[in-house]
C-alpha cells in the first residue's frame, strides 16, 4: 500500500511548482525582432529580411530537452533593398510563394556543441524538408530575453533559384540565416 | 615590327592598343545596345556581366594607352591645310576621351542602380556613387548616348583615314595598319629631313 505514495508526491509536486517541470513559453515582440538572411550576388553581399513571420519559443537554458522553436515564415515579404531582386524572389524560380507561400522551420532537439548550443530542426521550403541546424544564443533578461540564432541554408537543397539561376559562381549557394528576438514570458 | 612609333610610322604596341580597343569598344558598344535580345534574366545577367567586364578591360587598355602614348610619342602629322590638322586633333582628343568615358560613364549607371561590378567573376570593384533610383534612368541615357557620339566622330576618324589613303595617297591610314607598311612617297611624307 506505500507504493504509490512517492508517484502520488511528485506529481503534486510537479502541479505546485510548475516553473519546475516546463520550460518557460515565449511571445515575440515584432517591433524589435528581425529574420534576416544573407546570400551573395556576382560576388557582393546582400543583405534581406522577412517582414511577416512568427515564431513560438519555448526555451530552458537548464534543460534543453524542453527547449522548442517553431517558425513560419510569409515569404512574399521579402525585402532586398533591390527592386529587381525582390521582384524575382517571389517568383516560380525562387520561392514560388503562389505555390509555397510559407517556410516553416521545427526543431527535433537541442544539443550542446562545447558552449554552444545547436538546435537542429527541419525547414520546409518549396514542398521540400531538408535538416537544418542553428546556433543558438539565449539570454535571459529582466522582463523576458533575447535569443539570437545563425544558420547557413543552402538554398539548392530546396531547390531556390533551380534552372538558370542554379549557376552558383553567379548566385552563390550558401544563404546565411539570422534572427534576432525580443521575447517577453507568456 | 619595331614596337615604338618613330616619326614615320606607329609602334606595334600603339598598332595593338588602337585596334584592340577599337574592336573591343564597338563590338561592346553593339552588344550593349543588344541586351533585350536576351531569352531569360539570367541570360540578361550574364550578358551585362560579360558587358561590363569587356568594358572595364577598355577602360584599363584606354588608360595603359594614354600612359603609352605619352611615353611613346607620335608620327609625325602629315601635310595638310590648317583646318584638316586642327579637325584631326579634334577629333583625336574626342576619341581618346571617348574611350575612358564610356566605361566610366557605364560604371557609373551601374553604381547608381545599386548592382555589383565584378571583372569575369575574378574581382569585384567599388561603386562610384551611391545608389540612387532618380539618376538610374539618366545615367544610362549618358551611357548610351556617348556611344552613338562615338560612332558620330568614327564616321569622320575613319572618312578621314580612308581620304587620306584613297585620294592623297599618303600613309596616314598604313602607318596604324597592323600589318601595313609605309609606302615609298617621299614627298607625301611630310618633311623626311
Amino acid at each position: 500500500m506505500k507504493r504509490p505514495v512517492l508517484p502520488s508526491f511528485a506529481l503534486l509536486l510537479a502541479l505546485a511548482l510548475p516553473g519546475l517541470a516546463a520550460a518557460t513559453e515565449y511571445t515575440v515582440q515584432p517591433a524589435a525582432s528581425t529574420l534576416g538572411f544573407s546570400g551573395t550576388f556576382q560576388g557582393e553581399t546582400f543583405n534581406g529580411h522577412f517582414d511577416k513571420w512568427n515564431a513560438a519559443i519555448r526555451y530552458d537554458a537548464a534543460d534543453l530537452t524542453q527547449a522548442a522553436f517553431d517558425v513560419t515564415v510569409t515569404l512574399a515579404s521579402v525585402k532586398t533593398g533591390d527592386s529587381d531582386r525582390d521582384g524575382a524572389l517571389p517568383g516560380s524560380d525562387f520561392f514560388d510563394v503562389a505555390k509555397f507561400p510559407t517556410a516553416h522551420f521545427v526543431t527535433t532537439g537541442f544539443r550542446r556543441n562545447g558552449a554552444q548550443v545547436v538546435a537542429d530542426g527541419k525547414l520546409t521550403m518549396r514542398g521540400v524538408t531538408k535538416p537544418v541546424s542553428l546556433d543558438v544564443k539565449f539570454q535571459p533578461a529582466a522582463s523576458g530575453a533575447t535569443l539570437d540564432v545563425a544558420g547557413v541554408v543552402q538554398r539548392l537543397d530546396f531547390g531556390v533559384g533551380g534552372g538558370e539561376y542554379a549557376d552558383t559562381s553567379v548566385i552563390g549557394a550558401d544563404v546565411k540565416v539570422t534572427a534576432h528576438l525580443q521575447l517577453t514570458a507568456k | 615590327m619595331k614596337l615604338r612609333s618613330n616619326a614615320y610610322r606607329w609602334g606595334a604596341i600603339a598598332k595593338a592598343f588602337h585596334w584592340t580597343i577599337a574592336l573591343a569598344i564597338i563590338g561592346n558598344g553593339v552588344f550593349g545596345l543588344l541586351m533585350d535580345l536576351s531569352r531569360s534574366p539570367m541570360q540578361k545577367i550574364n550578358w551585362l556581366a560579360l558587358h561590363k567586364s569587356i568594358g572595364l578591360t577598355v577602360l584599363a587598355l584606354a588608360l595603359l594607352r594614354l600612359l603609352w602614348r605619352w611615353l611613346d610619342g607620335r608620327p609625325r602629322e602629315a601635310p595638310a591645310p590648317r583646318w584638316q590638322q586642327w579637325s584631326a586633333r579634334a577629333v583625336h582628343a574626342f576619341l581618346y576621351a571617348l574611350i575612358v568615358a564610356i566605361p566610366l560613364s557605364g560604371w557609373w549607371f551601374n553604381s547608381v542602380t545599386g548592382k555589383p561590378l565584378q571583372w569575369f567573376k575574378q574581382f569585384n570593384l567599388p561603386a562610384l556613387a551611391e545608389k540612387n533610383d532618380t539618376l538610374r534612368h539618366f545615367a544610362h541615357g549618358v551611357h548610351e548616348y556617348l556611344f552613338w557620339f562615338l560612332l558620330l566622330v568614327l564616321v569622320a576618324h575613319v572618312g578621314a583615314a580612308l581620304k587620306h589613303h584613297v585620294f592623297d595617297n599618303d600613309n596616314v591610314l598604313r602607318r596604324m595598319l597592323p600589318f601595313g607598311r609605309p609606302r615609298p612617297l617621299p614627298d607625301a611624307e611630310g618633311d623626311r629631313r
